[in-house]
């Protein structure tokens, strides 16, 4: 019976994804720790291009943060997007649920916590889409939970923002091909036209 | 001569085909796995075509995750060409009967395929939002070849099995929506795997789309033929058929009331299949944070359901007639589409991934059953005007999906899970005007047949005036 087929098929596919899909962590951005990190980020004037300019940016123990410097296990830094590249995104958006959170979703890199100033030039990967951005710096603790941030701008994240121009992934050969196939097809169309129309014409004579 | 249509050696023109034929020489039987000339291999090459161009039209919605940074898209133009991806095959649609009369399907259905082609080419070269709305809306008037296809089904099979043979061309072509949400992923990451990145890779993928449409109107222009007896050029116009008023057959297609009740109908299944093609990727991709592939698998299996959905509604429909009559094809069809609205109202509420994957099932369908039970009814709706109100009906399921996207899927109005609730409601609403159908042999779903004892050539006959039917008997 094509119903049970379906059933069946529909809980295997089930049982596959269960096990690609990840836990789920309900934590909240209001219960970590503000501010354990200074970050800073420094770059060159302008737009910059993703691919090709770099960030350098820099992260420390904050004051507020020694506090609870015994739960730093590891650092990661991302790059997240500003307000204004959120603006009817639906998928780029901010929630308090970290699991549903959107805004910080390009990892640049992950260290193992200690107590120095740090310090990375990051080149803007070919794949950061065109945007306004700043940089935060999770803490997390031994069982992968994050537990405090800093990031490079305010609370209102207005300030200290940078902006990346995507890359195109447009190229010539792409462009030509394109044409080439094209041209292919409608001329081909047109032949054939042409063709039964001859065809036509002998069939009449008959 | 009379050639019988149960495989009987009766003449020599029965030995001319592979299959048995009627006096038309239109096929009397339907075998899917023979390549005969010319009716099965015109039955393959139609569905594939057809296929092709379903793929060709729904290939941006997998890779939207993508293209949606590359080319720094909002929800708005994301809704935007949605809604063209399904807008210009309204008007392709309505003309392509028309065009099918005057070329014949095999050219009218090609050109429609070759001429859109360059739309798909040309995705790969796309830089801004305006630019991705164009090629959605041009490459989508392939979805015309849907026309073409029940015209050329028409012309080479006979009553007993036309109804499967346009099911099941229209059903596994609508495939073609499902497929791609698989093969546009997978090329996308072996093309990545190969060395592109991220915003190449997308690009060169859309070639694949594009040359099997154009190698599909290859085939069809060398291998096919639009009639049993030959191609419609090539062909010395008996002129069997006498030529009808085209003003005249239009005025009887829409002044019929059911063909706009079909129209609407059709809008909120075939609408509906048409709009989660276009979003259900995308859907389960940001809801449930799954990888591209995943859900491209899950929304694939939406519309590959149509191998065996579309095609059983319309075997459903006959069964119902044999035991009911036409009043079984209208209950059954407000029945199975209406249920269809129902689960598609549910799986917007639904929190958890494996319960949104089963009910997701389950919905395909139904809905896809549904335009199946469609077309089991639009065939009897007129049979002077059936071109026009078939090309309705066909046009109305893209203007359902076109109003669907605007209302519920357009920017960020409604979130995505919302805006699948109120579509199911919508398409529980919208087939409630099935109970109107009334014809005056058979009735309705809710009245039996009229007191005045109208026959069904009464009710055909009827479409011509007493002057027009004093014509045909002078001119013969």
């Amino acid at each position: 019976m094509a119903i049970h087929k379906i059933l069946f098929a529909s809980l295997l596919i089930c049982l596959l994804i269960q096990s690609i899909h990840g836990a789920t962590k309900e934590r909240v951005l209001g219960d970590l720790y503000k501010g354990a990190l200074d970050v800073t980020t420094k770059n060159r004037d302008g737009v910059l291009d993703a691919g090709k300019d770099k960030v350098t940016i820099t992260w420390k123990l904050s004051a507020t943060g020694s506090e609870h410097e015994s739960e730093f296990k590891t650092i990661k830094v991302k790059l997240c997007y500003a307000p204004p590249s959120q603006v009817d995104r639906p998928w780029r958006k901010t929630h308090p649920e970290l699991f549903k959170d959107k805004t910080c979703k390009h990892k640049i890199v992950a260290k193992s916590y200690d107590n120095n100033t740090h310090s990375i030039d990051y080149t803007l990967e070919r794949d950061i889409p065109t945007g306004i951005y700043f940089v935060r710096a999770y803490a997390v603790n031994e069982t992968g939970h994050e537990v405090a941030y800093g990031q490079s701008t305010d609370d209102a994240k207005k300030t200290n923002l940078f902006s990346v121009q995507a890359i195109s992934g447009r190229h010539a050969s792409l462009d030509i091909a394109s044409a080439c196939f094209s041209v292919f097809s409608v001329v081909s169309l047109i032949f054939f036209f042409i063709n039964e129309k001859r065809k036509a014409k002998l069939e009449q004579r008959r | 001569m009379q050639v019988e249509g149960n495989g009987e050696e009766s003449g020599i023109t029965n030995r001319r085909f592979a299959l048995p034929v009627d006096a038309e020489n239109k096929s009397t039987t339907f075998r899917l796995f023979s390549f005969a000339k010319p009716h099965m291999r015109a039955f393959h090459l139609s569905w594939f075509q057809f296929f092709c161009c379903f793929v060709s039209t729904f290939a941006a919605p997998p890779l939207l995750p993508v293209i949606r940074e590359n080319l720094n898209l909002t929800a708005t133009d994301i809704g935007n060409a949605g809604i063209a991806s399904v807008s210009g095959s309204v008007f392709a649609r309505l003309v392509m009967g028309t065009a099918c009369d005057l070329f014949g399907p095999r050219l009218a259905s090609a050109a429609l395929t070759l001429s859109t082609a360059p739309a798909v080419y040309y995705t790969a070269g796309i830089k801004s939002p305006i630019g991705f709305i164009m090629v959605r809306f041009f490459a989508g008037f392939s979805l015309a070849t849907f026309v073409s296809t029940q015209f050329w089904m028409s012309s080479m099979f006979s009553g007993p099995v036309v109804g499967s043979a346009n099911g099941i061309a229209a059903g596994w072509g609508n495939l073609g929506g499902g497929a791609t949400q698989l093969i546009m992923p997978l090329v996308f990451s072996v093309i990545q795997g190969a060395g592109a990145t991220k915003f190449t890779a997308w690009r060169i993928a859309f070639f694949i789309p594009g040359l099997f449409q154009t190698f599909s109107a290859f085939a069809v222009l060398v291998f096919g033929q639009d009639l049993p007896d030959g191609d419609y050029w090539a062909m010395h116009r008996s002129g069997e058929k006498q030529k009808d008023d085209v003003s005249k057959v239009i005025r009887h297609g829409i002044t019929n009331y059911r063909g706009w009740i079909t129209a609407l109908a059709y809008g909120y299944c075939f609408g509906v299949e048409l709009t989660i093609d276009n979003i259900i990727a995308e859907y389960f991709f940001d809801r449930f944070h799954l990888k591209l592939q995943t859900a491209g698998i899950i929304a694939a299996s939406f519309g590959l359901a149509n191998f065996f959905a579309r095609p059983g509604g319309g075997i459903f429909s006959d069964l119902m007639a044999r035991r009911f009559g036409m009043r079984g094809r209208l209950w059954a069809w407000w029945i199975v589409q209406t249920t269809g609205g129902v689960l598609c109202a549910l799986l917007g509420q639904i929190d958890s991934l494996t319960l949104s994957i089963v009910v997701m099932l389950i919905f395909s369908v139904f809905v896809q059953a549904a335009c199946g039970l469609t077309f089991g009814v639009v065939p009897f709706i007129s049979r002077r005007s059936l071109g026009v109100v078939s090309g309705m009906t066909g046009a109305g399921g893209n203007v359902g999906a076109v109003l669907t996207q605007l209302i519920f899927f357009k920017g960020s109005t409604y979130a995505r899970e919302t805006g699948i609730t109120l579509m199911g409601i919508m398409a529980i609403a919208c087939s409630l005007p099935i109970c109107l159908i009334y014809f005056p042999q058979w009735g309705g779903m809710f009245c039996g047949p009229s007191s005045k004892k109208v026959t069904e050539e009464e009710y055909y006959l009827s479409e011509w005036s007493d002057k027009e039917k004093e014509n045909e008997f002078t001119s013969h």
